[in-house]
């Protein structure tokens, strides 16, 4: 396999979107920065900037106005990419489902890989879904983990 | 003149977890003029509020916001427990009151690091949130949950915390302590901090009180005002002082955080120790009667209020939450012009900006 | 029941903040309630320092003005536009006025705050 598939594995780096989460999940997903979990032992880098990143992680529902800003961003992440949609919430809409701004789960915009479940989701949830995510692009790029 | 540019800040920034957009004028590096766009945020949780059955709102209100989701649930259910008004046992009054300072200390702990953040100290962001760390663990071993406390209910509290608990519970907050003020003295003494935060973003007594302020944030402009001094559930028991700073800057809020999360773990300490035994929560009778109620609640970043309005039903005729930084984010329109283009983002931080709580 | 409400006429609402800002008050938030054929909205404040609450209520039509006490507090700013955007209350002279868009985005629900016909039938049959 290319040096470029083998990297995007062994060091996938990612960008964090939030919708209008309750932050609850924004900030476990900061938390898998931080010493105890520390993710980037699995050399995943956070990124500010969708043109850099593989996958995009998403926490919090889609709102009227975010919608526009995540589709944007999706496009923009270059090929290939998967998309984590983290917190019940992300997931479906979960406790926001009746409220009039929101139009649902990430799922209702941009095409989801995996969802990570949980509210808020754990820190080990999230590295898990990551993980799974990583599996799903070496089997999509045709190369072992 | 130089010419005027207008630089978008936000709404994604490394600063802020959370999406908010400032659009700032600039004349070259200097701002001249701000305007907040906001709204990224919006739910729409007050009119699902009326719209769900109040005991079913508990859990809504716990999500505006994430990092003061227990103190949501709690001032939810207290301005509820207004409108018959129905009395809490005091087991459930010295629970609230553990898990809401429980909140602040990792709340605070969460801001330091960010602020640490904010200078380019990352490892001692990284040292803030392993300690932080700590505090969810007992959190969660109390509560059932990192975030997401869930601890409330309509006349009390769902979970008691026993013996063996409270015991690892003292243990944990004063190894907390000891290893928080090690980094404390790092960040209050350190020249570089001084320098990027002393005398950035000054508000008066006066403009404090004017702009409607509140939290550490009114504090640190020398106002001695805090919601707990009116003693709601265990509170009035504590020997509690609000803790204040004069200089009314950034210097002056990180400072005043910092006693509070020295306060907040003895106010802990003090409350496991008079824990007093008994029921956990009291049954409400009927409906939440045709009632108006106001609840006023010290949250990490400044008062919560609550107001509700019952009409006799299962639902609520009205629910309005105003969290604090609803309250501080104007003060950027006073405290951002004038200053550099490189303090935006620690002027910002300084208020501790919650923008899923404000916009709800 | 809200201690110290006091109950005034919109014209005579910039009189009355007036009052609390000479007497150096700190404005805490407003509330707007759909009563059908009006809204009620009420100002709190609060006597600083200390924690003394007290408030202001009125009631207007759905197409009455109100004046913006934005000259006054210019924090209330946040609240006076999103009860514009979300109750339609009509606000004159706003400090910043972020044309019906502070909360809400382009396609949003228009006025989604103001109840729908069950809820006000709801709310009577309970409060009697
Ligand atoms: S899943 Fe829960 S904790 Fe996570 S953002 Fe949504 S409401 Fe908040």
């Amino acid at each position: 396999m290319g040096i470029i598939a083998t990297s995007r594995l062994k060091s996938p780096w990612i960008m964090h979107f939030d919708n209008s989460s309750c932050n609850g999940c924004d900030i476990e997903v900061l938390a898998c920065l931080t010493p105890l979990y520390d993710v980037e032992r699995f050399g995943i880098v956070n990124m500010g900037n969708p043109k850099h990143a593989d996958v995009l992680v998403v926490t919090g529902p889609v709102n009227r106005r975010t919608a526009r800003v995540l589709k944007n961003l999706y496009e923009q992440i270059p090929g290939p990419k998967m998309v984590i949609a983290v917190g019940t919430c992300g997931t479906s809409g979960g406790v926001f489902h009746n409220c009039y701004n929101v139009l649902g789960g990430v799922d209702k915009v941009i095409p989801v890989d995996v969802y990570v479940p949980g509210c808020a989701a754990r820190p080990e949830a999230i590295i898990d879904g990551v993980v799974l995510a990583l599996q799903k692009l070496a089997k999509l790029q045709g190369v072992a983990l | 003149m130089a010419p005027r540019t207008i630089t978008p800040f936000g709404p994604q920034h490394p600063v802020l977890p959370e999406p908010i957009q400032l659009k700032l004028e600039l004349e070259d590096e200097r701002v001249v003029g701000v305007v907040p766009a906001i709204g990224y945020g919006h739910r729409g949780i007050e009119k699902a509020c009326e719209l769900n059955e109040y005991p079913k709102n508990i859990y809504l209100c716990e999500r505006i916001c994430g990092i003061c989701s227990a103190i949501h649930g709690m001032t939810y259910c207290d301005v509820v427990e207004k409108l018959w008004p129905l009395e809490i046992p005091p087991r459930a009054s010295y629970l609230r009151t553990i898990w809401a300072e429980m909140a602040r200390t990792h709340s605070h702990l969460l801001w330091l690091g960010l602020l640490a953040d904010a200078f380019g100290f990352e490892s001692m962001f990284m040292q803030y949130w392993r300690i932080r760390e700590k505090v969810l663990d007992i959190l969660e071993i109390t509560t059932g949950h990192r975030v997401t406390q869930s601890v409330s209910i309509v006349g009390g509290v769902r979970r008691d915390i026993d013996d063996d608990q409270k015991k690892h519970c003292i243990e944990v907050l004063k190894d907390v302590r000891k290893e928080a003020e090690a980094l404390n003295n790092v960040l209050v003494n350190d020249y570089t901090v001084k320098a990027r935060t002393v005398g950035k973003g000054v508000l008066s007594y006066d403009q404090a009180i004017a702009l409607g302020l509140c939290g550490p944030h009114l504090r640190a402009s020398g106002v001695k005002e805090d919601c707990r001094t009116q003693g709601y559930w265990a509170y009035g028991d504590l020997s509690y002082e609000p803790i204040v700073a004069t200089g009314g800057d950034s210097f002056s809020r990180a400072a005043v955080r910092v006693g509070e999360l020295y306060q907040a773990i003895d106010l802990q300490l003090e409350a496991f120790g008079k824990l007093p035994e008994g029921e956990l929560a009291a049954k409400p009778k009927g409906n939440p009667p045709a009632n108006e109620a106001v609840s006023r609640v010290e949250q990490p970043r400044g008062e919560v209020f609550y107001y509700a309005k019952g009409n006799g039903t299962r639902n609520l005729e009205r629910l309005r939450v105003r969290t604090p930084t609803y309250a501080n984010i104007p003060s950027l329109l006073v405290m951002l012009p004038g200053c550099e283009l490189a303090d935006v983002p620690i002027i910002v931080l300084s208020i501790d900006p919650c923008i899923s709580c404000t916009e709800r | 029941m809200i201690d110290k409400l006091k109950e005034i006429s919109k014209d005579q609402l910039l009189a009355e903040v007036k009052k609390y800002a000479d007497a150096k008050a700190r404005f805490v938030t407003g509330s707007a309630n759909d009563l059908g054929d009006k809204l009620e909205i009420t100002y709190f404040f609060n006597a600083s320092p200390g924690m003394d609450l007290s408030a202001l209520r009125f009631s207007v039509g759905k197409d009455e003005e109100v004046p913006s006490m934005t000259g006054i507090y210019l924090t209330a700013v946040l609240i006076e536009n999103e009860m514009k955007e979300l109750f339609g209350l009509k606000v004159k002279d706003l400090a910043i006025d972020f044309g019906g868009h502070m909360m809400l985005a382009q396609d949003s629900p228009v006025l989604p705050m103001l109840k729908t016909e069950e809820q006000l039938a709801a709310g009577k049959k309970g409060g009697n």
